[in-house]
């Protein structure tokens, strides 16, 4: 998983970042370092390193007009304004990746099902502004798309208990279980990565959990208060949900056609095999909620590690046989069978809509 | 020690902007100090066509002027380059600064806050927190694939490229060449279509499946690029979400609530088992096998025939 920090620092963005910079200060004699750093989305250290470079720009290093800015800490001051003409501050046009990435993220939240109306017309508005001010800059946004997936009616009624800070009842789809439970939580924020999700404390468990809103079967709002402990919001720019190092490993091996468990699971490790398969190692706080796994891999994989996990999976598969042939009586002896068909051509398992527990909790 | 490149951008940026007339490149090598300790002639210039290029990434439009005397010279115009005049609310702007957030991806993260950064510098309205604003809302768009910016940046100047990609079930990867369209993101996963040229026809392939670098072709586009490409629609299909026919099962009470949820009808048998008519595309074999012992297949024969299959493959270990 690549998922690197969004943080840009690297001399582009510091550029482009300086260039608004010298617009906006030119503007705000005396502008708070605070304020400005917050308008601009960055910390006061990067702020406070911008400042630092800007008094070694000008027009002509030799003909002594440098930018004369400094800043005490707390206020900034720009002591020679008209060493950039009014011309030369004037705010500047989008770039194409800049209109891009805006244009695209916009679109794509005024998507999301569930979305309070309210919000979703003032981003309609702002992206049809953009779009006309970006001109031409704005014509390789159509190259880009983004569909955020989302339970509308889940979705409002997590939105409406966090904002006015009430409990939710909810039954909940465990795929790893193939069960529903009931349970209370305290919602404490929406996330859409793909699929939307609700992080939140769940009373049942007293811990942390986060729920997928497409496998919400029912859900209530309560009048109880909400009152999620003080946690730490985890940053998500990481898979959502994360092994930890003490759980058990799994071992999977897979031929081509499991390649996908690579891309739906994270994993420690993936190795290729000879015949173009993997074998991939895994962590899992629960082994046998990927007895689902081995049972539909079929023949395109085999659970190699932990045994009684391996084992689960046969039994399962043998019991489930039973339902359709005499010979496979619950553990007893069988016929080696034959391949039929198998997988028919162009099947990729890995793009089904039944999804894989690529977020599995 | 050497001086820092923000520092020489915005110095090149600045003299572009700040001057009336086209500037030599000797005069610009004159007025920036980072260009006076280039040293050789050969390496200021490579430092300055590159740095003119990172401008123009930034969205600055520089011309290239020759004068009388034969000499080329560099000017960003004002007219060329201003911001035109945009006003948005307070809702607005909050919108646009939840958008800013979103991309995690450094390029389109960082493009996406110096888009934020130009019109805060234009006068977009400050007094509202995004976050405020829209109550614990997080929109993450997820970039986990290398291919991806090479590929944004193709399908953005039309550039075809070669990539080895391996299909789904394939052991070895094999080539592909492809006039790059679209990228879409749906569930968390990128895909491109485009053209692929040794196949003749329009081709969807997902980006986690590109195996090595990404390599450009200079060449232009052979077809031309439709007004709509449809990705979403073509992974759709694949992934079976267009179910023409129905299949009967029988199920556990209790067990399997997604293919209840998906069910068009349930019977209860009262023996502990419910009977339920659903929706059936490609992929359901895979996932029915997954509910084992709590789920049988009874109509049709060939669904049923592929779920034995399947289950004895599991049995046999």
């Amino acid at each position: 998983m690549a998922g690197k920090p969004v943080r840009p620092v690297n001399a582009i963005d510091q550029t482009r970042r300086m260039l608004s910079l010298v617009t906006y200060l030119r503007e705000r004699p005396g502008a708070r370092v605070e304020d400005v750093a917050r308008a601009f989305g960055i910390t006061e250290d990067e702020l406070v390193s911008d400042l630092d470079v800007l008094p070694m720009c000008g027009t002509s290093f030799r003909g002594g007009d440098l930018l004369d800015i400094d800043t005490d800490g707390e206020r900034i001051w720009w002591h020679n304004p008209a060493a950039l003409g009014a011309d030369a501050a004037e705010p500047l046009r989008l770039a194409a990746d800049e209109a891009t990435a805006l244009l695209v993220a916009a679109r794509a939240v005024a998507t999301l099902p569930g979305l309070r109306e309210g919000d979703r017309q003032a981003l309609l508005r702002a992206t049809a502004k953009v779009e006309a001010a970006a001109g031409e800059a704005a014509g390789a946004s159509s190259r880009l798309s983004v569909t955020f997936e989302s339970e509308g009616g889940v979705f409002a009624d997590v939105d409406r208990a966090i904002s006015e800070r009430r409990r939710l009842w909810i039954r909940y789809y465990s795929p790893a279980r193939d069960e529903v439970t009931e349970r209370e939580i305290d919602p404490i924020r929406l996330v859409s990565v793909g699929h939307t999700y609700v992080e939140a404390w769940c009373r049942r468990s007293e811990a942390r959990r986060t729920f997928r809103l497409d496998r919400v079967a029912e859900i209530k709002i309560l009048d109880e208060p909400s009152a999620p402990p003080e946690i730490e919001l985890r940053d998500l720019s990481q898979a959502l949900v994360q092994p930890a190092a003490e759980d058990p490993e799994v071992v999977v091996e897979v031929g081509p056609g499991g390649r996908w468990v690579a891309e739906y699971y994270p994993h420690d490790s993936a190795d290729e095999l000879p015949d173009g398969g993997l074998r991939i190692t895994l962590r899992t706080p629960d082994p046998a909620s990927l007895r689902r796994l081995a049972l539909r891999l079929g023949r395109d994989g085999r659970i190699v590690a932990p045994r009684e996990l391996a084992d689960s999976a046969r039994r399962a598969a043998r019991d489930a046989l039973a339902a359709y042939e005499t010979g496979y009586e619950a553990d007893a002896a069988y016929g080696t069978g034959h391949a039929g068909a198998g997988v028919p051509a162009g099947a990729d398992p890995a793009k089904g809509p039944y999804d894989r527990q690529e977020q599995e909790l | 020690m050497a001086i820092a490149k923000a520092e020489r951008l915005m110095n090149l940026a600045l003299c572009l902007l700040g001057t009336r007339r086209p500037l030599s490149k000797r005069e610009l090598r004159e007025s920036i100090e980072a260009y006076l300790e280039a040293g050789t002639d050969d390496s200021f210039n490579r430092m300055f066509e590159r740095d003119k290029d990172d401008l123009r990434e930034l969205g600055l439009v520089i011309e290239t002027v020759e004068g009388l005397d034969g000499e080329v010279g560099y000017l960003a115009r004002r007219d060329s380059n201003r911001l035109p005049p945009i006003t948005l609310d307070a809702e607005e702007a909050a919108a646009l600064g939840l958008a800013a957030k979103v991309w995690q991806q450094a390029r389109l993260a960082g493009a996406a806050s110096g888009a934020l950064q130009k019109l805060r510098a234009a006068g977009l309205p400050e007094d509202v927190d995004p976050y405020e604003a829209h109550g614990a809302l997080e929109p993450r768009i997820p970039v986990h694939e290398a291919a991806f910016e090479p590929l944004m940046l193709a399908c953005r100047d039309r550039r075809p490229v070669v990539f080895d990609y391996r299909k789904a079930n394939a052991a070895q990867p094999g080539t592909r060449h492809v006039e790059p369209w679209a990228l879409e993101c749906w569930r968390g996963h990128w895909y491109l279509a485009g053209f692929d040229r040794d196949r003749g026809a329009e081709r969807v392939f997902r980006l986690s499946r590109i195996t090595g670098r990404v390599r450009s072709r200079g060449t232009g586009f052979t077809v031309p690029v439709p007004d709509v490409v449809t990705v979403r629609e073509t992974v759709a299909s694949w992934a079976g979400e267009s179910a023409d026919r129905s299949a009967l099962i029988r199920l556990r009470a209790g067990a399997g609530y997604p293919l209840r949820a998906r069910a068009t009808a349930v019977r209860e048998l009262g023996d502990g088992w419910d009977e339920l008519e659903i929706p059936y595309g490609h992929g359901l074999d895979a996932w029915l096998v997954e509910f084992g012992p709590d789920v049988v297949v009874l109509e049709p024969a060939e669904l049923r025939a592929d779920v034995v299959d399947r289950l004895r493959a599991v049995a046999k270990g």
